[in-house]
């Protein structure tokens, strides 16, 4: 059986398992080497982006070194002669810093939004190519979050912190560099404050931390609480459980009150500390940086540059840990995507699978067994054939595995034991793509895209034209539908297609179906109640569809099953008869029962 | 704005600190002003500094730097304190006024979206009452320092370096509209990529069946090529945003140089005073930039709190009112009375029909099931019963007391309502079970200060009642087990009875069963009803039920169709007269037969 076996296809991989907190897979180089992946296509912008860091850096840190020329040139000698040269200099480094800046952060988001497309269209694409068991294991919301929230963290990371990080560093080191060459001593001076700096935001960045982290698990804990009860309100108030319900949110609210109290002042207090360190440098340098101009190791115009070049120092330092924080959030993020993109629960299809576009001869199910999760099986030795233009009826109780059939059919899941055929040939060895273009499926549920309806019933393949979907429309009697919505095809559909009926959401499927004109047509029959009205309309565009059809009908209704041409019944996931309307009710069996049970219904409604 | 009335106080301290920390701060550049003229004046003269004064001059800088920092931390943090408090308030009294709204009403909300916008709108409000308050006020505050400073230096240069200003205020609220209106922009083009993904994940089936992966994929990648636009337009503005704020300080440092300088040279300011005045300038760069945002924020804030002010209006449906009857008229056997529905109907605000002239009565101490199709409107009846939503047309009764006039809460503590979605809350099974049992403690601790007395049954009974004792063995934590996400996953058959427990351990008056043993297995359900109706011997049960063979147990079925009652009597009596009722009985038992 050519490696085809149940621990392959149903076992979710080990690393699966860690999804939940999922963290820790990846070592650092390994994450940013595969981010950085993404940038590569757009490597000219961002080295544009990098190559501007250096030039923002000079422009800024030549603002104070112009004023200390203007002091000492000219507002000291009292010299006008040359000084508009220096306020057009000045002039010239703001437009350009805002020029520079402007350019940065346009080419950096420009490669960053580009490469984070990539990689959620490369998400997206992959989880196209994965096993519908994963859709089911997974809940949407786990999938949504990685698709929306944590590309979002990355971009964040890239849009605030990331490029301008280096430029931070750039302009520390210029800014070091700069004050050493002007007067080695006072810069000393000078840093002096900076382990004093870097100890006060480290520490109030710590507690900030923590605080934030408490308020966070409140609030969470908060929303939860709000969701809960939102959810379950009738319980609450069925069971007077009110007064209670408001007390253990007013404790949840009060823990998170103390901890935003915390947060609150931490972040008052880192504030107004570095400001005030600011300040004391100042102080500092006046009073170290007098006693070197009257020694005249400095100049009057170099004092004040001192503070301007001091000023500028604090804002990095201030930020350097807030950013590094975005960029701990974005690893993590890259680190689930990465996850999700290295699940490798694909289909199989070997390298030499063969093309089919049409059915000759006909289906074969041989003793196929199936189970969802280990020997559960779902269905038992399950064998018999679909004649090309034969159409074959499934009949069953709710849980006979009647749906599992024709999903095995399509190849959302393999069996485990026993073949498909197709004309002879096992389905696995089919190209995919090719295999399931030979059926049309109309599942219980309708589901319908956002859109219209022409899009719906197309389904982007290209062959189908509107002359093909007004047959088909026609055929299921849509048309008269289409005849109530002015705008014909256009119609726009909502999300789920909430503003059409039921039955209308139905006959959409229909013409969907017949429209890509199928080898074999697969209906699954809505248990669901419709108005008695809509009712007549789906059995008669059912009647008509299966007109000349090779189908394989999951059948409800009598008047249905009476259609077809060979009835195979299912019992607890093994075929228990098989035949024609007239056999079976002579035999007496099953069937028998389920067709009396069918007139019951009738007759009771 | 009632909440700045209730702690204006925090706002007006917090206020008064703001203004000493302008003040203090704001007196550091003429310390250092007056120190650079020293210098100046000594480098001139070709004399000695005076060392002694510079000193002086260095200890006043650092004690106005720790004023001005012991003060912005005092102003900070009542300011924000006062912000963090409003929000506990606002979250409290919405909560409160959620627990009073009724299920009509939520029923008009969609529950996910609902949550989503009070979490939202909170946020909203809280950023108002603290940030947007805290900048507002700066901006006031540094403006009338600065500029009283600036005046007394030169009021030639403040006209000067002020004439940029008003472009640049300009400028700044042109950027943040256009900030917030693309922001809002890009935010839609996500949420068309959540709804992509979303279609895609959830019509999963759909897209393999049709082989539509490729043109999903595709239409994927177009919604993220408009997203990638939107967020390039807005890095556009965010893009020159940031520069602009930064050369902000620049443009007035720009001006005094020029014009400043030139004052310098030609002697009508000293050099001291030109370091002087580039410091303030400087000091009113981010206020001047914070200002439009803080606008921006504060009118996001307003609507958000317009928003949650209209919740908390919102008067419930279904609320105790002026008939009421006190506590105290009512006896202890006050729901034992027989419940009488006379001619009650129930329209939905679609208007369709749930109940059309519904005439019933159960007697005291008798069983009842209401059984038909789907959608017939047997939980509907029911529902009226614990006043979920009252009849459109018609009276209940208890007794001769319309069901109206008793107090709600009194009503519902005497009602066991099991319903038909069994919801458990994610704490314990413990707590699942004495859900109603706590909450009647917890009233009681409120108003007497000491315990409940311990009611008939106790949990063991009410867990054995409801055949829940095997499964709870069968968990490692057994009782304390957590139910939920972070617990176990109960099966729907073990979260029926867990709900059947809860309203069995209140020992109720009346026992509504909607529907809730439709995951049991027939020999359990018989089982659990057969003890049910044991210990309610006495009291007045409603069971909803899509399965009859333990309806020879009650003392009358009724039959609804389409709202209305078509048969009633009991199960003997209704199977004799070959009805709706025996049809669907034989219909069942058929089903039983091919499903076994």
């Amino acid at each position: 059986m050519r490696g085809y076996n149940a621990a392959s296809a149903n076992t979710p991989r080990k690393r699966g398992q860690a999804d939940a907190d999922g963290l820790g897979t990846y070592r650092d180089g390994e994450l940013a080497r595969r981010l950085l992946a993404y940038l590569r296509p757009y490597r000219w912008p961002l080295i544009g982006a990098l190559v501007t860091l250096p030039l923002v850096s000079g422009l800024s840190l030549l603002q104070p070194h112009l004023i200390q020329v203007a002091i000492d040139n000219h507002f000291v000698p009292r010299q006008l002669d040359g000084f508009g040269v220096i306020a057009l200099v000045f002039l010239g480094t703001i437009v350009g810093e805002f020029c520079l800046r402007f350019a940065q952060t346009w080419l950096t988001q420009l490669a960053g939004e580009r490469a984070l497309r990539d990689l959620r269209s490369a998400v997206f694409d992959h989880m196209q190519r994965l096993r519908v068991s994963f859709f089911q294991r997974n809940p949407t919301g786990r999938l949504m979050t990685r698709l929306t929230s944590d590309v979002d963290a990355i971009q964040e990371a890239i849009s605030s912190g990331v490029v301008t990080i280096i430029g931070d560093v750039i302009t520390l080191s210029a800014i070091v560099v700069i004050l050493l060459l002007k007067s080695p001593t006072l810069a000393l001076v000078t840093f002096a404050v900076v382990p004093v700096l870097w100890a006060v935001t480290a520490l109030f960045r710590y507690l900030l931390r923590e605080a934030y982290r408490r308020s966070r698990t409140a609030l969470a804990r908060l929303n939860s609480h709000l969701q809960e009860s939102v959810t379950g309100m009738t319980v609450i108030q069925l069971f007077a459980h009110e007064e209670r319900s408001r007390d253990e949110y007013r404790r949840i609210n009060r823990d998170y009150l103390r901890s935003a109290f915390s947060f609150v002042r931490w972040d008052a207090m880192l504030y107004a500390m570095v400001e005030m360190i600011g300040s004391i440098t100042i102080a500092l340098i006046i009073w170290y940086g007098a006693g070197e101009s009257t020694r005249d190791l400095i100049t009057l115009g170099v004092l004040v540059a001192f503070i301007e070049y001091a000023q500028k120092f604090f804002v990095p330092i201030r930020d350097l840990s807030q950013k590094y924080a975005t960029i701990q959030g974005a690893m993590a993020s890259a680190e689930r995507l990465l996850q999700l993109l290295d699940r490798d629960e694909l289909i199989p299809e070997d390298d030499d699978a063969l093309p089919i576009t049409e059915l000759r001869d006909g289906i074969e199910f041989r003793g196929v067994w199936f189970a969802y999760h280990d020997e559960q099986w779902v269905l038992r030795d399950i064998s018999f054939r679909i004649g090309a233009g034969e159409r074959v009826a499934l009949v069953g109780h709710t849980g006979a595995g009647k749906s599992t059939l024709h999903g095995l059919l399509t190849r959302m899941y393999d069996v485990q034991r026993g073949a498909i055929l197709i004309d002879g040939v096992d389905i696995r060895r089919y190209r995919v793509a090719d295999l399931r273009r030979l059926f049309a499926v109309v599942l219980q549920d309708g589901f319908l895209f956002t859109g219209d309806l022409r899009s719906n019933v197309v389904l982007g393949d290209p062959t189908v034209d509107d002359a093909q979907i007004r047959r088909a429309a026609s055929i299921v009697e849509l048309d008269r539908v289409l005849d109530r919505h002015p705008d014909g095809l256009d119609h726009r559909i909502r999300e789920r297609g909430s503003n059409l009926s039921a039955g209308e959401r139905q006959l959409v499927c229909f013409a969907r179906a017949l429209a890509h004109r199928p080898r074999i047509l697969i209906l699954d029959e809505a248990t669901a109640n419709i108005d008695t009205e809509t009712e007549a309309l789906i059995q008669a565009a059912i009647e008509r569809m299966l007109v000349r059809q090779t189908s394989l009908v999951v059948a409800h209704r009598l008047s249905t099953i009476q259609r077809c041409d060979r009835i195979v019944v299912l019992h607890h996931g093994e075929l228990a008869e098989q035949g024609t309307h007239q056999e079976l009710m002579q035999q007496g069996g099953l069937y028998h029962k389920l067709v009396r049970l069918q007139y019951a219904t009738v007759a009771a409604e | 704005m009632r909440y700045f009335g209730r702690y204006w106080i925090w706002f007006a301290s917090g206020s008064v600190f703001l203004v000493a920390t302008s003040v203090l701060g704001l007196m550091i550049p003429r310390q250092l002003g007056a120190a650079v003229e020293l210098l100046r004046v000594a480098s001139e003269a070709g004399a000695p500094v005076d060392m002694a004064a510079i000193g002086s001059l260095a200890w006043l800088v650092v004690a106005l730097a720790v004023g001005a920092c012991v003060a912005r931390i005092v102003s900070r943090v009542l300011i924000f304190y006062a912000g963090r408090l409003i929000e506990y308030d606002v979250r409290n009294e919405l909560f409160g006024s959620l627990t009073r709204l009724d299920p009509a009403w939520y029923q008009r909300q969609s529950t996910g979206d609902l949550t989503s916008r009070i979490i939202n709108d909170v946020n909203n409000v809280r950023v108002l009452y603290g940030f947007s308050t805290l900048n507002l006020v700066n901006t006031a505050v540094t403006y009338t320092v600065v500029l009283s400073l600036m005046f007394s230096v030169s009021p030639r240069l403040t006209w000067l370096s002020l004439a940029p200003y008003p472009i640049i205020i300009l400028t700044m609220r042109l950027f943040t509209r256009a900030l917030y209106l693309r922001t809002h922009a890009a935010q839609e083009r996500l949420s068309d990529i959540s709804t992509h993904a979303q279609e895609a994940i959830a019509g999963v089936a759909v897209v393999r069946a049709f082989g539509m992966e490729r043109v999903i994929s595709e239409r994927f990648r177009a919604a993220g090529d408009r997203y990638v636009d939107a967020n390039l337009r807005l890095a556009v503005v965010r893009g020159a945003l940031f520069p602009f704020v930064a050369s902000i300080g620049s443009i007035g440092g720009l001006i005094i140089l020029y014009a400043g300088g030139r004052m310098v040279i030609g002697a009508s300011i000293t050099l001291g005073e030109f370091v002087e005045f580039s410091a303030y300038i400087t000091a009113l760069a981010w206020p001047t930039a914070g200002l439009g945002w803080a606008l921006t924020v504060w009118q996001r804030g307003t609507a958000s709190f317009d928003r949650l002010m209209h919740i908390l209006a919102t008067r419930p449906a279904v609320a105790d009112g002026e008939d009421t009857l006190a506590p105290a008229r009512l006896h202890d056997d006050a729901f034992r009375q027989p419940v009488t529905f006379e001619d009650v109907g129930l329209v939905w605000e679609d208007g369709t029909e749930a109940l059309r002239g519904v005439t019933l009565t159960l007697p005291a101490g008798s069983v009842t099931a209401v059984v038909g199709r789907t959608g017939a409107g047997k939980s509907s009846l029911v529902s009226l019963l614990a006043r979920l939503r009252d009849p459109t047309s018609g009276v209940i009764r208890v007794g001769d007391v319309p069901l109206t006039r008793f107090p709600l809460r009194r009503l519902r503590a005497s009602i066991g309502y099991v319903p038909q979605d069994p919801l458990l809350f994610s704490r314990s099974i413990r707590e699942n079970i004495r859900f109603g049992e706590l909450a009647r403690q917890h009233d009681a601790r409120g108003e007497n200060g000491e315990r409940a007395g311990a009611g008939r049954l106790r949990l063991e009974d009410a867990t054995r009642i409801a055949h829940l004792d095997e499964a709870v063995t069968s968990f490692a934590d057994g009782l304390e087990t957590l139910v939920g996400e972070r617990g176990v996953t109960l099966s729907g058959g073990q979260k029926q009875r867990v709900t059947i427990a809860r309203a069995v351990l209140l020992d109720p008056d009346i026992l509504v069963l909607d529907d809730a043993l439709s995951s049991v297995d027939t020999e359990t359900e018989r089982t659990i009803l057969e003890e049910l109706l044991t210990i309610m011997e006495g009291r007045t049960t409603v069971l909803v039920t899509h399965r009859f063979n333990a309806l020879h147990l009650v003392d009358q079925v009724v039959v609804l169709d389409e709202g209305q009652v078509v048969e009633q009597g009991t199960h003997h009596e209704l199977l004799a007269r070959g009805g709706v009722y025996a049809q669907m009985v034989e219909r069942q038992q058929l089903e039983e037969a091919l499903s076994a």
